[in-house]
């Protein structure tokens, strides 16, 4: 039996070590960077104003990247996230636009919108499970499927346009009130915080890391794995749906255009976030900074004048860095 | 035949055009270690995961107890008092000792918090380190992670988790392989203290000095079949690998 460290020393300086090599405060230094750095180059970059857009652009792709971090701890991939948020978006759009000119109030309105948009991810993700489990897809097959179908179908029924004519009050609720905090991103923060516990300090989190750590040991201890995976696609679908929603009232209309993408800056953000796509390995906090990076750079390159496509780029960076790093730690043999 | 604890009549399973069990038939009594032995590909881990649940064989009977049963999934064995040691890593790298010693029987916090879902981490932990020192294995603290421990450590955890909730019947496929003398030692000294509280146990090795050491009893496999089962002390090590590899007529 290792007795545990002797004294208090050792112990500081492994403690240091270990924040040191932590994914999450590392990235956590390079927010800080890249916010010192655009200031300097724009001193409009650091007001409540850009603060406020860059958090609402942060808050459907957190949605959208908490369900990815699931799936990809399960050892998954759901490349359907984007086409949920359209889709339930267009769904939701049409919905409200009906009950609107039928002279509904504007609340009831945006419940059923809401509603919608949380029916629409869970049935997709639903079907995403069943695929998995029932017609043996591998994720990233089944998840192509819904990720194809959901974008064809947001086009045909809308044919293209987006679809507004909902209650005007949509668009007030994304104002932000409390500093650059608008109703929306709190919920998505309170949202955040949840799936944190539910991550990490939950049977459903310890069971999401079993599978992708060793499926068949999670299976043979006992664990119904379809019933996890269901739960997992599900959630996804769900969080996905509530992206669609968040868009809807940041945009005042559902257009089938609006998660296009998506699933990669998603990706993108989890990977950054210190997540390996083998399965088992990842943190919630690693996603929260990758896509609070992702969103800095998006909006930090347009304030200094630099073209969009520079983003790309400092994203293929960052992943390639976050990588790097995930490869040197797995070389000291640290597992999450 | 009615004093057997877990039994199977006549089993075979096919993967496929393969034939991995044909008609086998063995039995383990309470308090006695059988041996299980046979050539690679004889079907030994085949017969392990019938047993507890991973695969239905394709006909024929288990019973336990002397009451047949059927097993939809491992959840059913390990419910049962079942609990296997596979061939293949049956834990989590990337979780702790404690989570995986506590894999599938988590323990939740109380009250309205345990109810939600929330994991009693801190007295999993303690519980884990309590159970595998009860059984005789010193791990390194209940929180690192399985990734972090040596083979030998990692097979120890293993072993210990399925003795500690072991309550009927104990399956341990080549538990010793990837381990030191001493440590192989120590899984035989383990298999004799759970046989000694009235386990059934069956033990799958290719070493044959330890087989031959430490069952009652050997049942042999070759290509599916049962080819011999007798008491260890009618083999001796050469009749023992003649039987295996057929040089030695049924
Ligand atoms: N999952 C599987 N799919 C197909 N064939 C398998 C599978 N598992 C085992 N087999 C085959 O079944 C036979 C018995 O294998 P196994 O039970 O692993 O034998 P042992 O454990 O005695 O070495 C072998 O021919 C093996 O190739
Ligand atoms: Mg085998």
């Amino acid at each position: 039996m290792a007795a545990s460290a002797p004294a208090a020393h050792p112990k500081t300086a492994s403690r240091l070590r270990e924040l040191v090599s932590n994914q999450t405060f590392v990235l956590f230094l390079v927010w800080i960077a890249m916010v010192v750095f655009f200031t300097a180059a724009n001193h409009i970059f650091f007001s409540s104003d850009v603060a406020g857009n860059i958090l609402a652009d942060w808050g459907p792709l957190m949605l959208v990247a908490t369900a990815e971090t699931f799936v990809i701890i399960s050892g998954g991939i759901d490349l359907s996230v984007g086409a949920i948020t359209g889709l339930s978006g267009v769904v939701a759009a049409f919905a409200m636009q009906d009950m609107t000119t039928a002279g509904q109030g504007a609340t009831l309105t945006l419940i059923v919108g809401l509603l919608v948009c949380i029916g629409v991810g869970l049935l997709v993700g639903l079907i995403n499970s069943l695929l998995i489990n029932y017609a043996r897809l591998v994720p990233f097959i089944a998840t192509l499927v819904t990720l194809g179908a959901g974008e064809g179908l947001s086009i045909v029924f809308t044919g293209g346009a987006p679809i507004g004519g909902g209650p005007p009050q949509a668009i007030s609720l994304s104002v932000p009130w409390l500093g650059p905090f608008s109703t929306p991103v709190l919920v998505v923060v309170a949202i955040t915080i949840v799936c944190w516990l539910y991550l990490h300090k939950a049977k459903f989190g310890r069971y999401t890391y079993a599978f992708g750590s060793n499926s068949f040991a999670t299976r043979a201890a006992g664990i119904s794995t379809k019933k996890q995976i269901t739960k997992i696609y599900m959630l996804s679908g769900l969080l996905s749906g509530l992206a669609g929603m968040f868009f809807y009232l940041r945009l005042g209309s559902g257009a089938p255009t609006t998660g296009a993408g998506l699933e990669l800056d998603a990706i993108a953000a989890v990977v950054i976030g210190g997540a390996a796509l083998s399965g088992g390995v990842g943190r919630l906090s690693g996603t929260i900074m990758g896509a609070l990076i992702l969103t800095t750079v998006t909006s930090g390159l347009i304030i200094i004048g630099v073209a969009p496509n520079w983003k790309q780029v400092v994203v293929a960076v960052l992943i390639a860095l976050a990588v790097s790093i995930q490869a040197l730690r797995r070389g000291e043999g640290k597992a999450s | 035949m009615t004093d057997a604890l877990y039994e199977v009549r006549n089993i075979s399973k096919n993967y496929g055009a393969v034939t991995a069990l044909d008609n086998v038939s063995m039995k383990v009594r309470a308090g006695e270690i059988v041996g299980l032995v046979g050539d690679n590909g004889a079907g030994k881990s085949t017969l392990v995961k019938c047993l507890s649940g991973v695969h239905q064989p394709s006909s024929g009977e288990i019973l336990l107890d002397g009451q047949e049963r059927h097993w939809r999934s491992p959840h059913d064995a390990i419910q049962a008092g079942i609990e296997t040691l596979y061939q293949e890593s049956g834990l989590a790298p990337q979780l702790s000792v404690g989570a995986n010693v506590f894999l599938g029987r988590e323990e939740m916090k109380p009250g309205i918090l345990g109810k939600l879902g929330f994991l009693a981490q801190k007295s999993m932990d303690a519980r884990a380190h309590a159970d595998l020192e009860r059984v005789g294995i010193a791990v390194p603290s209940s929180n690192r992670s399985i990734a972090q421990l040596s083979g030998g450590q990692r097979q120890a955890v293993a072993i210990g988790r399925a003795v500690a909730w072991a309550s009927k019947i104990i399956i341990l496929d080549e538990p010793t392989n990837h381990l030191g003398a001493r440590q192989a030692g120590e899984v035989l000294h383990v298999m004799r203290a759970a046989r000694d509280q009235g386990l059934g146990v069956i033990f799958i090795s290719h070493t044959l000095p330890h087989v031959l050491e430490v069952t009652d009893r050997i049942v042999v496999l070759r290509l599916g079949r049962v080819v011999k089962d007798a008491p260890t002390s009618t083999f001796d090590q050469e009749s023992l690998l003649g039987t295996i590899t057929g040089l030695i007529a049924d």
